[in-house]
């Protein structure tokens, strides 16, 4: 401001401002709360009715496929949907929310350039991107691990085998409740970089149905060509690729043929979880600078 | 129709590497063909049905014609320039059709062909053409439809994918008549009608497929022009 002449520069009063001296709760603080807000985010908790449809209905959706499976158990005695066949056939709508809440996660920070206010303060850029994955795995891992409550309470009182019925009932519970962890870690890793890449949320959204919807049929083709072809292709599916490693931990009886192949199908989950995350952070080193 | 709005959102779409963002399903559907019928060209009508309807008209017509045809009004919407079109002295059903006619013939082209090359190799010329005319009648249905949905919500991506997941692939599998209300199977229809053929099941009638894409094509356009004729522009909100 060189045109201000210095006759005419005022004086500076001391108005008081004082800095702030108190306690500083620093980088933990930082992305824990940021995580906490993600996660409200992610089922619209805390925004308008709008940013709630989505979620919700898919809410909705899995919880109402949860009270089917009690239904029909307490009225047949037949175990309907088992807790470790749950999040396999809620594949659909938890599909749909992915599409919904990877690019709501990720996608509104980027597009709005507001990445710099956020690394201007304790949290640092891994921090920023793992927060947001860990509160996309949170929120899958909730809206399957919700519904296997209820139809765990439904278990319990529907079975006549008394505590150890009980008891058993529980145990399969926790069993469930395990798989729906590795199944959020897969698919929200997948989700989240694929959002990350997108700026837009509307092409984001596409692109992470596209990427689950079209390598099943990629799987389905592959099995149907070639020898052992048959018991590696599903690897190439989020979907049949935490079914085989549900398949190998969980001893089940039904669904893929993994031959000997059962270590590898733990091995790429885990890979593919491992560079999913060393790409999203590769991502937000550099971007919104 | 008005050439120099469809120039622009053919431009918009396909301009730069953006094109780049429509190649990898069709070059899948291409390349996963071929590496079935190198492998196993006797089982054509084991894979032809994951390829054809599983993976073309199950996943990458509705796909791509989401992508497509939310991005032609909806990313304009979402960015604001939509006002200086709307600004023009132009009659509004001319913006609606140029837009239509850019966005049914950049998914027609980019299901057709592939699925023109997937038909041809695994049963017969005939077949892929069935095929490629099946995708783009469903590909005017399917612009028809997003178009109107980018107009009539904000969020047109989430709805067509709740559409296109839940009533076309959930509900279409597990109540049977919710097929008499989905595209992709009108596009069945079609092709199987088209060329004899034991790769696809139709579940609804010709006529029934006819009428319904025309009533799709039609419905979804003049619903676009009522809504950007009376189009408020407002912020975001949520």
């Amino acid at each position: 401001m060189s045109s201000v002449e210095p006759a005419r520069a005022g004086v500076i009063h001391d108005l008081g401002y004082q800095r702030y001296t108190g306690p500083r709760l620093g980088r933990r603080y930082a992305t824990l709360s940021l995580y906490t807000h993600s996660l409200r985010t992610a089922f619209g908790l805390g925004r308008s009715g709008k940013a709630k449809v989505f979620p919700w209905l898919v809410v909705g959706l899995v919880f109402a496929v949860a009270i089917v499976a009690v239904v029909v158990r307490s009225q047949t005695n037949v175990v309907f949907i088992s807790y470790l066949q749950y999040p396999d056939t809620v594949g659909v709508p938890v599909l749909l929310f992915l599409a919904v809440v990877a690019p709501e996660l990720v996608c509104r920070d980027l597009r709005a350039h507001v990445l710099p206010l956020y690394f201007s303060r304790p949290i640092a850029r891994p921090d920023y991107a793992l927060a947001k994955l860990v509160a996309m795995v949170s929120a899958v891992w909730l809206l399957l691990a919700g519904p296997q409550l209820l139809i765990l309470l439904g278990g319990i009182f529907a079975q006549t085998g008394g505590w150890r019925g009980g008891w058993h009932e529980f145990t399969d519970f926790l069993g469930g409740v395990a798989y729906s962890g590795i199944t959020a870690v897969v698919y929200a890793s997948v989700a989240v970089l694929v959002a990350s890449l997108a700026s837009r949320r509307a092409l984001a959204a596409a692109a992470i149905v596209g990427t689950f919807l079209v390598t099943a049929p990629v799987v389905g083709v592959l099995s149907i060509v070639g020898g052992s072809l048959r018991e590696l292709a599903p690897v190439l599916n989020p979907v049949t690729l935490v079914g085989g490693v549900k398949r190998y931990l969980f001893h089940t009886k039904v669904g893929l043929d993994l031959g000997i192949y059962g270590p590898m199908y733990v091995a790429v989950a885990l890979a593919l979880v491992i560079v999913c995350t060393t790409l999203l952070l590769a991502r937000y080193r550099k971007a919104g600078a | 129709m008005n050439l120099t709005i469809a120039w622009i959102t053919a431009r918009a779409l396909l301009g730069r590497k953006r094109v780049l963002l429509l190649l990898p399903f069709p070059v899948l559907v291409v390349g996963l063909t071929l590496i079935a019928h190198a492998l196993r060209p006797d089982a054509a009508d084991q894979w032809g049905p994951v390829i054809v309807d599983g993976l073309g008209l199950g996943v990458l017509l509705p796909v791509t014609a989401l992508i497509v045809g939310t991005a032609v009004l909806g990313a304009e919407i979402e960015d604001g320039t939509i006002l200086h079109i709307l600004a023009k002295p132009l009659p509004r059903r001319e913006i609606v059709l140029a837009k239509l006619v850019v966005s049914a013939g950049i998914i027609g082209t980019v299901a057709a062909v592939p699925m023109f090359v997937a038909g041809t190799v695994a049963q017969s010329a005939r077949f892929g053409l069935a095929l490629a005319v099946a995708c783009f009648v469903a590909a005017l249905a399917y612009a028809a439809l997003f178009l109107a949905l980018s107009l009539l919500t904000r969020r047109p991506v989430l709805i067509g994918l709740a559409y296109v997941l839940l009533w076309e692939g959930l509900l279409g599998n597990l109540l049977a008549s919710t097929r008499e209300l989905s595209i992709h199977q009108y596009a069945v229809t079609l092709a199987s009608r088209i060329a004899q053929t034991q790769l696809l099941h139709n579940h609804v009638g010709l006529p029934v497929a006819i009428v319904m894409s025309a009533v799709f094509l039609v419905g979804g356009t003049v619903l676009a022009v009522n809504r950007l004729s009376s189009f408020a522009v407002t912020g975001e909100t949520s």
